[in-house]
């Protein structure tokens, strides 16, 4: 590990190393501040490291995040110290004093090679953190374990000795001591996460007592290929395949019995549906799946589309209801779940193998303890207090927070607060101090000029991934053949710290020039092997990816000896090519360091104050002629804050910052450029004059509108309006509200609807804002709400709670049948059915409020699309790169998006993501050059017949014809497209990396000899 | 009788038919493995000779897939390669090759769905039009060579 200067000014302390720890400490070290990430386990990653996929992708949770986290031990800004603790605290913002006491690992980690020999003969004494009780994995906590080693429990050690002398590289150092150290930090971000609910403690669902009740988690688990089953699905009483498979929702969460909790973890609905959608992928018609639920909260980004594929694609049998218990069937091996539901009267019983419980969050002690220690204030639910318009601020002065220890959240919400806890967190280094140059840790690259191709093939299982598809050994020992190959092998979990180490061995070990990785998509881990090579000392182009995971294995899951043919194909393409490859050097270009934020909404300013705060130049354009967006017209937030006045303060600070440039009216109409040379024109003001401004980031900041669907006698009937208008209506002429006397609400009015498939998020918040906001005005009055779900996630719950408690009526209503609207002079009938009393019901109304949410501006972002080449939903708001791990980024580089351009959100989460955008950009814009990679046509003017096809071919006007009377064309201009390279009849142009000779070569390799 | 699996060469585009590619893997879609992609910057990249030679070589079909008009990553790309594929048709129909063989399709990244279908679509096209004539006569030239090496 590099040498870290213990600076004051300079180091940010991050606790906690799941996902959020691990995200804030990456855009910090990537805006080159230095980091100290303590983690309290052995090993970092958290939570996710265990799940076996994620929502709503299905993506493999570890294929995602081990990248992240070998990244978060290589990055030289980062600082990791497993198993420590935070034991005090003193000093003030800026200058924090931090005592850390780290446990003994009693394992030196410089030496351990996490070769298991330990743990193998002494399984007792080696902790690996498993996570899981009674179903533990025989393996390190997960394959691709950062720190890659063990750790030892002493105590439970009886023979020291024999112990140590099991350990080929002498790493067990037995007399290791607990440390304690204090270290001088400018901040803090707390991102310890929280634990999951124990159901043990609920007597009626026999967790802990009946094997076949199992929780969320351990279901993952044995759903994961490096899991205790190998990813084989049994049932844990007798090892059988179950084929029923039952999902209990709000295990110990919504609830206000012994051991439950108020809220609603937010996350249980999503990964029930995951659990059983991979379940049914599996396993198809041998497997049923049902899921005994309350509410389907699926108010995520198209997450509602995910709920319906669920019924619709994976007939996925969905109740609702709380069941009563489970019992163990007395005929056997099964479990009895006794229920009753709306439309049958009486108990049902049902039986099924297994029973899955959807648990939730619970904070840890631990971290009351920490909270403590830290001196900051926890709210009622014991989670770290955060304020609703700064979402990631504690209530001490540099201390931020993010992720689950702030409130129950997904992983996308943790990712985006933990940008934006970097982004505040930042603010107390020091920036002078960074101006350091940056020491090459690389070694020279070898010359290879003149070398034959010595070919090194290298092919992941990456577990089950690939491995279960087809057969990894034989594409091994097939691209053996190939020309030039002279390695080949098995590389597991390629992308793992200990495949990398093995594969830069090799290449010094049998000289290899050249490298072909049979992997998933080089989209996502190309860099990553790029690098590799280039710590082995060889230029990072003479690289080739084989994409036998994401183009082949989950194509063609189910037949295996088609997905082998295919992989050897595959695989022979990629040694032609690479067989061909040159090494090739990248270009450089001075970096813009000003930003360019498009929208004045809360989302908007926040950015450009975020921004502007740090030092950065920010162009703020607006469309309109006003600063505030849509919540400028917003009165009062769920925990009653005064939006106007917040929206006006934002407006003043923006207005008065001497680093933000407002420019009202004005409208995009071209663009061009790169990260960190980007030009962007606007026409502005009733003029429309034309400018042009030169930035390296932006910030679509664009927000959405009010939905206002012509239906239930909107605009036809003053006594029908939106949520919006009764918001204002409350604050504007509470006296005239007071006279009501029966208000109906309806739900979902323009959402989850074949028009607009999504859910809009924050609406069942408002309806419960406004219902609670009545009730103050008056007691008496009668509130009706229709509703399909109510999806009041997270701490909303308590509002739903308090609504019920003061008599508001909740009524659900089916899609199918929605309520009908009348109207009645002055007053409206609203007529639906009640599914419990299961008779039609009516009621006259002095006032209808429907919930219509929002929809995307699908102009706005499809102009925008256009002009900047982004990507969309299908309903139009921004498609951001990655949904779990960058949900800020956009897949234009340079490209970042916040608010509700992104989709439906709150204030707070807009605000979040505002700041967490800034935390991004802070990262992009600290390097001083841009490097514009390797990929540029090249011009042989040997060739050359100054034809001037490429001159009038290129769609940036590059090329030119020289003093010399050939083709030029300025590498740091050109983008690399090849399309001049296509035209040019004399062939005279080759774009690098994708020259016509690897691209022949593939043609060859895959169409070898015919014959 | 033994269906006929022709072999396919799709060149892609990195921004949007790859990806597509890719995400039609997350989606677990199942579409023919006689597909087989080569990634390029751009479908404005793909040159006529690259179409060629594939067929040359014995494919029985190339795709070239691009973005969807108006959203070339580098502007007209897209419109270059239909411009191209249009005029390689014409050449393959005056040497006597279905022309059919060689198709220009469009989609965005996050067309998954639209990847597989397509796949599936032009695997069917080209299993109807049967083998590609070139690589029955370089098979028949395979077979040959022996006795000629013999005269």
């Amino acid at each position: 590990m590099t040498d870290h200067t213990n600076d004051a000014q300079s180091t940010v302390l991050v606790i906690g190393g799941g996902v959020g720890g691990i995200k804030a400490a990456m855009d910090l070290s990537e805006a080159r501040k230095d980091v100290l990430l303590v983690d309290k386990a052995a090993a970092i990653g958290g939570l996710m490291t265990q799940l076996d996929r994620t929502f709503p992708t299905n993506n493999c949770d570890l294929c995602t995040i081990s990248p992240h986290l070998s990244a978060g031990a290589r990055e030289q800004h980062i600082e990791l110290m497993p198993l420590t603790e935070v034991t005090a605290l003193a000093g003030d913002a800026g200058d924090f004093t931090v005592t850390l006491t780290s446990a003994p690992r009693y394992i030196d980690l410089d030496k351990c090679t996490a070769c298991g020999e330990c743990h193998k003969q002494y399984p007792e004494c080696v902790r690996f953190y498993p996570g899981l009780d009674h179903r533990a994995p025989t393996c390190m906590r997960y394959p691709q374990a950062t720190p890659q080693a063990f750790s030892i429990d002493m105590a439970a050690c009886k023979d020291v000795d024999a112990l140590v002398k099991v350990c080929p590289a002498g790493a067990i150092v037995v007399d290791d001591q607990e440390k304690e150290v204090t270290r001088r930090v400018s901040s803090i971000i707390l991102a310890v996460g929280a634990e999951l609910f124990d159901p043990g403690k609920l007597d009626h669902f026999g967790h802990g007592r009946y094997p076949n009740v199992v929780t969320g988690l351990e279901y993952e688990r044995i759903m994961s290929a490096s899991g205790p089953t190998l990813g084989n699905l049994v049932r844990p009483s007798d090892g059988q395949a179950p084929k029923r498979v039952a999902w209990i929702q709000c295990a110990g969460s919504r609830g206000i019995n012994r051991e439950d909790v108020s809220y609603c973890s937010s996350v249980c609905c999503m990964y029930a549906l995951k659990e059983a959608i991979v379940t049914k992928e599996r396993f198809q018609d041998d497997i049923e799946t049902t899921i005994f639920f309350m509410d389907m909260r699926t108010f995520g980004k198209d997450y509602e589309a995910y709920y319906q594929r669920a019924k619709e694609q994976y007939n996925i049998r969905m109740v609702r209801c709380r069941p009563h218990s489970i019992v163990p069937d007395p005929g056997g091996q099964e479990m009895r779940i006794s229920y009753a539901t709306d439309e049958v009267s009486g108990m049902t019983t049902e039986n099924f193998d297994m029973v899955v419980l959807s648990t939730g969050f619970r904070p840890a002690a631990h971290t009351v303890q920490l909270a403590e220690t830290l001196g900051i204030a926890l709210n009622t639910h014991q989670f770290v207090q955060s304020n609703h318009f700064e979402p990631v601020v504690t209530s001490r002065p540099g201390i931020y927070v993010c992720g689950v220890s702030e409130g129950p959240k997904d992983i996308p919400e943790t990712m985006v607060q933990a940008s934006a806890a970097a982004c505040m967190a930042a603010r107390h280094t020091d920036k002078a101090l960074h101006d350091v140059e940056e020491n090459d840790e690389y070694p020279p690259e070898r010359d290879v000029f003149g070398e034959a191709p010595r070919i090194g093939v290298f092919v992941c299982d990456c577990g089950q991934n690939i491995g279960g598809a087809m057969d990894v050994e034989a594409l091994v020992q097939e691209s053996a053949k190939y020309p030039h190959v002279v390695h080949a092998e098995m590389a597991g979990h390629g992308c793992g710290q200990e495949a990398l180490a093995r594969m830069r061995r090799m290449i010094e070990e049998k000289k290899l020039n050249r490298v072909v990785v049979g992997a998933c998509s080089p989209r996502t881990h190309e860099g990553l092997f790029q690098e590799n090579l280039r710590k082995a000392g060889l230029n990072k182009y003479l690289l080739e990816i084989a994409n036998i995971r994401d183009q082949n294995a989950w194509v063609h899951g189910g037949a295996r000896e088609l997905a082998t043919a295919k992989g050897k194909k595959l695989i022979r393409m990629a040694v032609g090519a690479v067989a061909q490859a040159g090494p090739l050097r990248e270009h450089t270009l001075p970096m813009n360091k000003d930003v360019l934020v498009l929208g004045g909404g809360v989302a908007g300013m926040n950015s450009a104050l975020s921004l502007g705060d740090q030092g950065y130049k920010v162009f703020l354009a607006e469309r309109t002629g006003r600063l505030g967006g849509l919540a400028a017209v917003i009165r009062r937030n769920l925990e009653g804050d005064d939006v106007r006045v917040y929206v006006a303060q934002l407006v003043e600070r923006v207005q008065a910052h001497d680093n933000i440039e407002v420019i009202t009216n004005a409208i995009v109409v071209d663009h061009s450029g790169m990260p960190g040379k980007f030009q962007t024109g606007f026409q502005i003001g009733p003029r429309m004059y034309y400018r042009q401004i030169e930035h390296g980031a932006t910030v679509l900041a664009t927000g959405a509108l009010a939905h206002r669907p012509n239906q239930y006698l909107l605009g036809r009937h003053k006594a029908v309006m939106t949520q919006l208008d009764l918001d204002d209506l409350i604050e504007a002429q509470p006296d005239r509200i007071k006279d009501w006397e029966c208000m109906v609400m309806i739900q979902c009015v323009g959402s989850r609807t074949a028009e607009n498939p999504n859910c809009s998020r924050i609406c069942c918040q408002t309806a419960i804002k406004n219902a609670l906001r009545l009730t103050d005005l008056n007691p008496e009055m009668r509130v009706f709400v229709l509703y399909r779900d109510m999806r009041t996630y997270g701490f909303s719950e308590d509002a739903y709670i308090e609504a019920r408690r003061r008599g508001v009526i909740f009524v659900r209503y089916e899609a199918e049948k929605t309520p009908q609207v009348t109207a009645d002079g002055d007053r409206v009938t609203v007529q639906f059915d009640d599914p419990i009393l299961g008779r039609p019901m009516e009621v006259s109304a002095d006032c209808l409020g429907l919930s219509t949410g929002l929809i995307a501006d699908d102009e706005t972002t499809e102009d925008l699309a256009a002009i900047f080449h982004l990507n969309r939903t299908e309903d139009g708001h921004f498609l951001e790169d990655h949904v779990k791990l960058k949900p800020l980024d956009m897949s234009v580089p340079g490209f970042f998006v916040a608010g509700t351009a992104h989709s439906p959100r709150s204030i707070a989460e807009s605000i979040a993501q505002a700041q967490g955008v800034a935390g991004r950009i802070q990262g992009l814009l600290s390097q001083d050059v841009i490097n514009l990679g390797a990929v540029v046509a090249r011009v042989d003017r040997d060739k050359c017949a100054t034809c001037l096809v490429c001159v009038r071919a290129c769609p940036y006007n590059v090329p030119f014809i020289n003093e010399d009377r050939y083709s030029e064309i300025d590498p740091a201009k050109c983008h690399g497209c090849g399309t001049c390279a296509a035209e040019c009849p004399a062939k005279a142009i080759q774009l690098s990396c994708f020259e016509d000779a690897p691209i022949m070569a593939k043609l060859e390799g895959l169409l070898e000899r015919i014959a | 009788m033994e269906r006929f699996e022709p072999v396919i060469v799709a060149f892609c585009c990195h921004y949007c038919a790859y990806t597509a590619a890719d995400m039609a893997g997350t989606m677990r879609l199942d579409y023919p493995a006689n597909v087989k992609i080569v990634r390029v910057p751009c479908s404005g990249k793909v040159d006529p000779i690259h179409m060629m030679k594939a067929l040359e070589l014995g494919a029985d079909g190339v795709l070239v897939a691009g973005c969807l008009e108006g959203d070339c990553h580098f502007k007209t790309g897209n419109v270059r390669a239909a411009r191209r594929v249009a005029y390689v048709q014409q050449q393959l129909e005056e040497i006597g090759i279905e022309p059919e063989r060689l198709a220009m399709v469009t989609m965005s990244a996050g067309m998954g769905t639209r990847f597989a279908s397509i796949a599936n679509e032009f695997t069917e096209q080209i299993r109807k039009l049967g083998p590609n004539p070139v690589a029955a006569v370089r098979k028949g030239q395979a077979a040959a060579e022996p006795v000629a090496q013999v005269n």
